[in-house]
């Protein structure tokens, strides 16, 4: 399966592609195995924000780790600009759900984790521009236990960019934040993805998250993990939630969701 | 515990402070990110009031140990206790200027000083690689586990006779014997602190290619160094300890041997002023790490009580 353009009439330059990515977890006792991926296709336009949705243990954070080059072992192929990933690196940003900047740093630092190689004078102009970029002017010296956890997230959305990645994959993002903090991160977001023009890979579970910021909402069953729907999504942004076609996807994806979360949540007597 | 928690609280309120001048309370992102800014400016507005929680803690602090010196004095002014027993705090005094002026007191802190440190240092910077190299390295740690752990089930002071026999009963033999008691606590709380290191930190290190030592400077060590701390203040109240003992056994300088002849000649006083003093040395070693820590570890809030 391949996400076919529809709009774009010019060559689409594909960034990311899997074919056939399957990936098995076998259990540390016994012979248990778990598939967490099954034959996995997808391509991935470059600028594109891509969402994979699913219930937990379908399998999209195993995707992303994937992507990012933290897990290695997997049957079938995945490529970035038409290579292989086989380890992480900074072309692949990654923003996890807990923010994970390093107490001992400062939001400064912290941004600038991948900038040591850079002159000095580079990189303080660099964690300047992004510090920006995200909003957090001022906090450069402030030690993350500081901030609020929109503000960390948004560091950590910064030092994910710094060193300027190809594609920036984003494994929920915004799960550990209030209701209101996520509807303002989601413009922010989009903000960003807008101003960088970079390939933006999200998980999340939050349907309607998906719909706001995505080109494209892959969603995944569970055990095994495959791929269940590719919904385009051609709404003019920023995307008005309350629009009626947004709330039809919204539908759609919502009763895929449902049917499997009924056959999870009945049981029997 | 004034110093360490003291010091936290001035660094947090000027990083505080910091912010709040420099930060320019930039639009987009509304009201949430200046969520901690009223509770600054609260800070600020009670900056003249600081010290009277701090007195108030000062108050506390010294509110036993002053009223210990009250019920002494009171003891000995009313002769309940015999003086050999307890002498007369004006008497333990008397026998710290007659210590320090006659009887070279300096000269013999010096010596004890000199062991503790240069036994410290052995141990505390053995103690620290040994446990990044076993921390780091599972081969490393088949190799010298077992070995290591013998060796510490066996009591520090059990070593003292053979030390004593092989190098005599000099300064080699108490640097050696401190060394190996300050060893233990720092290697097992540095290998503990590396092992320590939370899988997610290691991973951002792995997405932005950090190599094993840039990856054990930012993230590893910082990560362990708490628990570094933890070793090292343990090691030092240790080494301490041991340096007395040691003297005591089998010296002819240093605080240990002057509590041993002052026990011999009935110097009860001298025997009190002793003990005060190698007390206070303690404390004030343990203080000065302490105040290291705070400021290593100025990144850290914990619970505060």
């Amino acid at each position: 399966m391949t996400v076919t353009p529809t709009t774009m009439t010019a060559t689409p330059t594909i960034d990311v592609e899997t074919r056939g990515l399957t990936k098995i977890f076998a259990a540390r006792h016994g012979t248990a195995r778990i598939t967490a991926l099954e034959n996995v296709s997808l391509a991935i336009r470059r600028g594109e924000f891509v969402s994979i949705v699913g219930a937990s243990g379908c399998g999209k954070t195993t995707f992303l780790r994937i992507l990012a080059g933290l897990e290695t072992e997997y049957e079938g192929s995945i490529t970035l600009d038409g290579l292989r990933i086989d380890g992480p690196g900074p072309d692949k940003g990654v923003v996890f759900q807990d923010h994970r900047l390093l107490p001992w740093l400062t939001v400064g630092e912290n941004i600038g984790f991948g900038l040591l190689d850079l002159p000095k004078t580079e990189q303080r102009e660099r964690i300047r521009k992004y510090l920006r970029l995200v909003g957090l002017q001022g906090f450069e010296r402030a030690w993350p236990a500081q901030l609020s956890g929109g503000m960390a997230q948004r560091a950590a959305i910064a030092r994910a960019l710094v060193s300027k990645p190809r594609i920036l994959l984003l494994d929920e993002p915004l799960g550990a934040l209030d209701a209101l903090t996520r509807v303002y991160m989601q413009r922010e977001l989009e903000k960003i993805w807008t101003r960088e023009k970079i390939t933006m890979v999200m998980v999340t579970h939050d349907v309607e998250e998906a719909l706001y910021l995505s080109d494209t909402v892959v969603l995944m069953s569970a055990r095994p993990g495959r791929i269940k729907k590719i919904t385009p999504v051609h709404l003019a942004r920023p995307r008005d939630r309350e629009n009626p076609v947004f709330q039809n996807l919204k539908k759609e994806l919502l009763v895929e969701f449902g049917l499997r979360a009924k056959s999870l949540f009945s049981y029997e007597i | 515990m004034s110093t360490a928690t003291d010091t936290t609280d001035t660094t947090d309120a000027t990083d505080d402070d910091a912010n709040a001048t420099t930060a320019p309370s930039s639009p987009s992102f509304g009201g949430r990110s200046r969520r901690n800014l009223p509770r600054l400016r609260h800070l600020r507005r009670l900056r003249h009031l600081r010290n009277l929680p701090r007195l108030r803690r000062l108050a506390l602090q010294s509110l036993l140990p002053v009223a210990l010196l009250i019920a002494w004095y009171l003891l000995t002014r009313f002769a309940l206790v015999e003086r050999i027993f307890l002498p007369t705090p004006a008497s333990v005094g008397e026998a710290f200027v007659k210590l320090l002026l006659t009887d070279n007191l300096l000269n013999d802190f010096q010596i004890s000083a000199i062991t503790v440190l240069k036994g410290f240092g052995a141990g505390a910077g053995i103690g620290l690689v040994v446990g990044m190299a076993t921390g780091l390295s599972r081969t490393v740690e088949d190799l010298l586990g077992p070995l290591l752990n013998g060796i510490r089930q066996v009591p520090t002071l059990a070593w003292l006779p053979l030390i004593i026999l092989w190098m005599g009963a000099g300064d080699l033999g108490k640097t050696v014997l401190i060394a190996k008691a300050v060893f233990f606590p720092v290697f097992l709380n540095t290998l503990q602190g590396i092992r320590g290191t939370p899988r997610e930190y290691i991973e951002v290190g792995r997405i932005f290619d950090y190599g094993r030592l840039r990856l054990l400077r930012r993230i590893v060590l910082p990560s362990a160094l708490p628990g570094i701390f933890v070793g090292l203040r343990f090691g030092a109240g240790i080494s301490w300890t041991v340096l007395i003992v040691a003297e005591m056994l089998g010296a002819r300088r240093g605080l240990g041997f002057l509590i041993m002849r002052a026990q011999e000649l009935l110097h009860s006083d001298q025997l009190f002023m002793l003990i005060v003093i190698i007390g206070v040395v303690g404390f004030a070693i343990d203080a000065g790490l302490r105040r290291i820590e705070a400021r290593l570890l100025r990144w850290k809030r914990g619970f505060e009580g």
